[in-house]
């Protein structure tokens, strides 16, 4: 019951953080330059072409007018076509205008669905690399503060912190990949793929982890339940991985939900380093090809995994800690 | 006699820090009978519970053993190696602390914790087995409706209760010896004064030695026959609790004794001269909305304050006193008019506070000021002391020359150094800086100064000193003084009238001596009951002690507030809320069978 009520009340939230992000994109695209209609049939069309596709397109209609209809087509779970994306999967250019293959154009929905799993994979290869390095180390340095744990989580957090990932991209891919023969590196063939981009991803993960551990960790471990557990007659192996860890992960449950959006970015730059046919890598040649359909359809379902994802940390919050309250 | 259980020899406990060495526990030595309860006391400080600490090694750097040994059954628990030590520790040992609601971990429920300490420390004990013991330990310390509470976290459960839980945690392993140290400390009078009880019912039926550990004498008397005093971590004297309290033979003890305040023996009650009204408060009301835990959009109401009034005159001292709960924090920031009452009126030297203008209020701001507790969190940081003076000054409009001299006068008058004007206030004791407090209150010439149990994190010393203070100003400025407090010692010797509030209400607003002396709710009979005293108490436990704890303000019982938990309640009291009636001599009361001519217990 009070799960129920708490979902509901998050979800009325989240629909309209949503909504307004919709707005918000579809605005911010009608405004910035460039012309989709002469995007669509190519930069060698003539004028009376390129109208009449902004007809055949609604571009022409008032921007209200538009936006209401592609909301009304959100709701059927329309997220529209790409203006440029053919169903193959190549996109085009400035071929030419009367070119037959332009008309059978992409759905957004299944562009997004088809690249997600690959980002997802990407997402959780990496989440699970940094979490095993971090956590123990974090943990560690939470125990002994001061002590030389404590140090090399600070030193390791720094150097993660101050690596630029294109940096670190090209240098593993130079190493691993070109030298050592060991991973493959550029696109994608394989789970083998995802490892070095996880990596990349993981590193730039794990200074956050590191930080709110050790210091969470060292927290708990000044706080008197644990101070007195073993006069209580509990063992140190106990007291730490049952009740300081226990307590220590609330914070860093919170902060993996609140970095989620660093983490997208992350992505963003990874899969285009790589070339990862991720949700990333889709975003940035929408952006490049000024794919408005597929733009304002990444953006919102992106927004719309924020608001789940969210949702979903904090339900996992008051699993570990049933005193939260929302 | 028959072989100690805890034989104690020679100890020495060292805290080192930045290379210098200081002895905390100095050479002590002392011995346990089986089944005896011990008492040790000694000012905050002393050493104590360092020493508590000590006897189950629970000692870890700074901090140091340095000599001695502590014989428990037989064995010297400082040369037991780690295996036969965790076979002692909360096993043979128990140990209940100060802290109730930080001793267990804030997210699992208590019961399961529990059973985890008794299966690590008994691991023949199977899962079933361990849950039927702690569900019948929960029924003897009387937690209410044990087996649904089994399942609660810590955070559902109130201080008393919770410290139930803790003398659970320590007797389940059946240990033979338990150390409590400062048990009722963070508790209310009337809830202290019930875990006394249980502890006292509980170790006669189990045999159980005690080492009870408080900073007050008249705590350890209620259960320690014999008694150690600690002071600079040496036992000073020992001997019978009734003997030392009697005729002690050390002058620190002496010292301790005469910083017990009398209640009954030989007091003065403060009178006051008739003066105008300062302070009206007519029928204030406040309530708040909670919502509601797990519903969508349901509130609670929780009323804090229901319809309180009363007057302080000029040149008086009221108190307010009441447990936690009683709504006597809210009361104090409608006073203090940080918070505006839902109902009713405060005026203030005639003026209804909600009709004055901005401007007006911020003049008569400085009329009345709130001095609170924690004199660390209320100063303005990084301020050289005579610029922190001046600072309420400079906000309501005086000039810089104007504002220096003043604030230089007040620091004379509350006993501050000269010498301290230009220095930032590190390294000041918790004295001194309540002086700055009340220099900074005082240089705005107030007429009435609330103050929010300002005196309870102060030694008794300090508390003395500052009390006369208030005296002092008292008889310059003709100041009126509201004391919220919930140390009726404190308020026995300052005050003229006092209330007692019970659940948002005033049960009874009497003069001191009619309060004390002859009180006629059985709520103020309870609390005095509740007070440990080495005197003798003229409202014995035996007649006026409470069971059970108040209900939640969210859910008040139908007619008398107070009547789930009164001895004396009867079939009407469910039915009507009974007003607060006057009485004689201009005091109220606000109970249907109240107290009437019966007497105290005087011997
Ligand atoms: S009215 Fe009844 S229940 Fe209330 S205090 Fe008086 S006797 Fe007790």
């Amino acid at each position: 019951m009070f799960v129920l009520s708490f979902l509901l009340r998050r979800l009325l939230q989240g629909s309209l953080i949503i909504l307004l992000v919709i707005f918000i994109i579809f605005t911010l695209l009608r405004v910035v330059p460039g012309d989709p209609a002469r995007l669509i049939v190519g930069g060698m069309a003539p004028d009376a072409v390129v109208a009449m596709k902004a007809k055949e397109l609604g571009l022409d209609r008032p921007i209200p007018i538009q936006f209401l209809s592609y909301l009304s087509d959100l709701a059927t779970g329309d997220l529209g076509t790409s203006f440029v994306r053919p169903k193959s999967g190549a996109s085009l250019g400035g071929s030419a205008f009367d070119d037959s293959t332009r008309e059978d154009r992409a759905k957004v929905l299944d562009l997004i669905l088809g690249t997600l799993p690959m980002t997802l994979q990407l997402a959780a290869l990496s989440l699970a690399i940094a979490l095993s390095v971090a956590v123990p180390l974090g943990t560690l340095g939470g125990l002994h503060p001061g002590r030389w744990p404590d140090k090399l989580a600070l030193g390791l957090g720094s150097i993660c912190v101050s690596t630029p990932n294109f940096w670190l991209g090209i240098v593993l891919t130079l190493f691993l990949s070109v030298k050592l023969k060991l991973l493959p590196a550029i696109g994608y063939r394989g789970f083998s793929y995802t490892i070095l981009p996880a990596i990349v991803l993981a590193v730039e993960i794990i200074p956050f982890i590191l930080r709110t551990l050790t210091v969470s960790v060292a927290q708990v471990m000044r706080e008197e339940f644990i101070q007195i557990a073993p006069i209580r007659g509990l063992t140190r192996s106990r007291t730490v991985l049952l009740h300081a860890l226990g307590n220590a992960a609330i914070p860093l449950v919170n902060l993996l939900g609140v970095q989620l959006g660093m983490l997208l970015g992350g992505v963003l730059v990874v899969e285009f380093i790589f070339d990862y046919p991720g949700l990333g890598l889709l975003t940035i040649n929408a952006v490049l090809q000024r794919d408005f359909p597929l733009i304002q359809g990444i953006a919102i379902f992106i927004s719309v995994m924020f608001v789940a994802i969210n949702i979903l940390v904090d339900l996992i919050a008051m699993t570990i800690d049933p005193r939260l309250e929302y | 006699m028959s072989d100690p259980i805890l034989a104690v020899s020679n100890l020495g406990v060292d805290l080192q820090r930045e290379g210098r060495i200081k002895r905390i526990v100095d050479n002590v030595s002392f011995a346990l009978q089986p089944g005896e309860v011990l008492g040790l006391v000694g000012e905050a400080g002393s050493g104590k519970s360092v020493l508590a600490r000590a006897l189950v090694r629970a000692i870890a750097p700074p901090l140091e053993i340095v000599s001695g040994k502590v014989v428990f059954e037989g064995r010297d628990i400082l040369s037991l190696d780690p295996r036969a030590l965790a076979r002692v520790r909360g096993n043979r040992i128990g140990f209940i602390g100060a802290n109730p609601m930080g001793s267990l971990d804030p997210r699992l429920p208590i019961g399961q914790q529990i059973v985890e300490k008794l299966r690590s420390v008994q691991p023949e004990i199977g899962r079933a087995e361990a849950r039927d013991r702690v569900l019948d330990f929960f029924g003897r310390v009387r937690i209410p409706s044990p087996s649904a509470r089994f399942h609660e976290a810590p955070f559902q459960f109130s201080g008393g209760m919770m410290q139930r839980v803790m003398i659970v945690d320590a007797l389940v392993s059946d240990p033979s010896l338990v150390i409590a140290d400062n048990i009722t400390q963070p508790l209310d009078v009337t809830v202290a004064a019930q875990i006394i009880r249980l502890i006292d019912g509980l170790r006669q039926s189990l045999n159980t030695a005690f080492l009870f550990i408080s900073s007050s004498l008249p705590v350890v008397a209620q259960l320690a026959e014999r008694t150690l005093v600690m002071q600079r971590g040496q036992i000073v004297e020992q001997g019978l609790t009734s003997e030392l309290a009697a005729n002690p033979r050390q002058p620190y003890t002496r010292t301790l004794l005469s910083r017990i305040p009398p209640i009954w023996k030989d007091v003065m009650a403060p009178t006051a001269t008739d003066g105008e009204a300062v302070l009206k408060v007519d029928n204030v009301v406040r309530t708040y909305f909670v919502r509601r835990r797990g519903s969508f959009n349901a509130y609670n109401q929780v009323q804090a304050v229901r319809g309180v009034s009363f007057t302080v005159k000029a040149g008086e001292n009221f108190g307010i006193v009441g447990e936690s709960g009683c709504g006597k924090s809210t009361l104090t920031r409608l006073l203090a008019w940080l918070e505006q009452p839902d109902g009713g009126r405060i005026a203030f030297l005639g003026k209804d506070l909600s009709h004055l203008s901005a401007h007006s209020l911020t003049e008569m701001r400085k009329s009345f000021q709130l001095l609170l507790q924690d004199p660390y969190g209320s100063l303005p940081a990084g301020m050289p002391l005579l610029r922190m003076i001046e600072e309420p000054l400079l906000i309501h409009g005086f000039d810089r020359a104007e504002a220096a001299r003043r604030a230089q006068e007040a620091m004379i008058e509350v006993g501050l150094d000269a010498e301290l004007a230009h220095r930032l206030p590190v390294g000041l004791s918790a004295g001194q800086r309540q002086r700055i407090n009340i220099a900074r209150a005082l240089v705005l010439r107030p007429r009435l100064l609330i103050l929010d149990e300002t005196l309870s994190a102060l030694d008794q010393v300090e508390q003395a000193e500052l009390l006369d203070l208030f005296n002092r100003l008292q008889a310059t400025y003709g100041f009126s003084y509201v004391f919220i407090s919930h140390d009726l010692a404190l308020v026995r010797r300052m005050c003229h009238r006092i209330a007692v509030m019970y659940l948002g209400r005033i049960v009874e607003l009497a003069d001191n001596t009619t309060l004390f002396e002859q009180p006629h709710h059985p709520y103020t009979r309870a609390l005095l009951s509740a007070m440990p005293t080495l005197e003798h108490n003229h409202f014995p436990h035996t007649r006026y002690l409470l069971d059970g704890e108040p209900p939640s303000p969210i859910d008040l019982p139908l007619g008398c507030s107070f009547r789930s938990r009164c001895p004396r309640a009867e079939n009407d009291c469910q039915k009507t809320d009974p007003p607060l009636l006057a009485l004689a001599g201009g005091n109220y009361a606000a109970c249907l069978h109240r107290h009437e001519k019966e007497t105290a217990d005087v011997e």
